[in-house]
């Protein structure tokens, strides 16, 4: 190697270290990521109100902005569902069947959460059903037709200051929350936060050009469970079923006693 | 509209009510009766610490003086485990007295409300809404 060819290299590998430092710290001053990594239980406007002294209100939930074909479907079936379960006769649910919430649906928060934050990831977990979704920071989504839908999707994620700013796609079309129908084209967005040290939110805005008139939003609080770890949850002895009127029903002697 | 759907109708009202300003958890109650429990005594045969549900299996002796079987259904063992049961909490041969909301559709079955044991031991259970269930705890299983 000559001397001129040294001098070449020495130069560019103290360019790209100074690049490094300059765009490490640009990273830095661009997102504060707060730290979020925890237990945490979903919280009503009631207890929200007691965690959380100040700042803002929990809105109010409001109905899914559906497309009038959707619309009318929706609430039909949401009224026969609440005469169904009225008459003690509930009808099956995803949960009857073992089955998890998927995206939106667990972030409802059923059972206390777990949020791990790792390098390059935010993984978020679930209690009932063990629900993992898994968050990959710094990433480009994909495309809709690069995804097979599962329940959880294709997340990516970037620190927006103090806000994980997250963009979701590829859900199952029978991943259902509140029974709201969506196509392959959903997206959700979400922005979750800190609103006190202690009580964290998550900004949920589900789009859809083909189900819905407009973007619909749902936020959830939750509070901090400061000594609380996740318990296993495995589906393992359903002795729920639906029978073939689709009504919840319970098998009274269990397998291992036949 | 008889009586009974009416009451029905008013518990699910009530139910909506109370469940939809909290966090609504989990697999519908709805087939049990929110209107009145029975007191159900007898020895537990079986204590199934599972999910999504754990059970209590008992016979007791009917007022005919034949033995019967009762199924009661729990609450996730999570949410149990967090009332403070444990997966010994409930032994096979335990005498007890179990407070269910009874099947509405008469089988032999019902959701637990609370559970006690000869020595006096009681035990809640974390049913979602519990103000929801009417209690009559002067009712005896027959």
């Amino acid at each position: 190697m000559t001397r001129m060819s040294i001098g070449v290299v020495a130069t560019a590998l103290a360019c790209a270290t100074a690049l490094t430092a300059i765009v490490g710290a640009q990273t830095r001053t661009r997102s504060n990521p707060p730290n979020i990594t925890g237990s945490w239980e979903r919280i009503g406007p009631g207890a929200l109100s007691a965690a959380q002294a100040t700042g803002p209100r929990l809105p109010a939930a409001t109905p899914p902005p559906l497309k009038a074909q959707f619309l009318k479907e929706w609430q039909a079936r949401q009224q026969a569902a609440r005469e169904a379960t009225a008459k003690g006769q509930p009808f099956g649910i995803n949960w009857v069947n073992c089955l998890p919430d998927g995206m939106p649906g667990m972030m409802s928060g059923p059972f206390p959460m777990e949020v791990l934050q790792t390098p390059g990831q935010v993984t978020i977990i679930q209690e009932s059903f063990t629900q993992v979704r898994r968050i990959l920071l710094d990433r480009p989504q994909k495309g809709i037709t690069d995804i097979d839908p599962t329940f959880y999707g294709n997340s990516v994620g970037k620190w927006e200051g103090d806000t994980l700013v997250v963009d979701t796609i590829g859900i199952k079309e029978q991943v259902q929350y509140q029974n709201v129908p969506h196509s392959d084209q959903m997206r959700i967005k979400e922005r979750i936060h800190l609103v006190q040290g202690d009580v964290l939110w998550d900004e949920i805005t589900v789009e859809d050009p083909v189900t819905l008139e407009k973007p619909w939003t749902i936020t959830f609080a939750y509070r901090r469970m400061p000594d609380y770890t996740l318990l296993e949850y495995i589906c393992e002895d359903n002795r729920e079923y639906i029978d073939d009127q689709g009504r919840q029903r319970i098998r009274l002697q269990s397998p291992s006693q036949k | 509209m008889t009586n009974r759907h009416l009451t029905g109708v008013v518990a699910a009202g009530l139910f909506l009510l109370v469940c939809g300003s909290r966090v609504v958890a989990h697999h519908s109650f709805a087939v049990y009766d929110h209107t009145q429990t029975f007191t159900v005594t007898g020895t537990i045969t079986r204590f199934q610490w599972t999910n999504p549900h754990g059970f209590l299996e008992l016979d007791y002796r009917a007022a005919d003086g034949s033995m019967k079987h009762y199924t009661i259904e729990l609450t996730s063992i999570n949410m149990l485990t967090r009332a403070g049961w444990t997966s010994r909490s409930v032994k096979p041969g335990d005498e007890i007295k179990a407070m269910v909301a009874p099947l509405l559709n008469g089988e032999p079955g019902g959701l637990l409300m609370e559970l006690s044991f000869t020595d006096g031991r009681k035990l809640e259970s974390p049913v979602p809404a519990p103000g929801t269930f009417k209690r009559t705890p002067e009712q005896e299983l027959k």
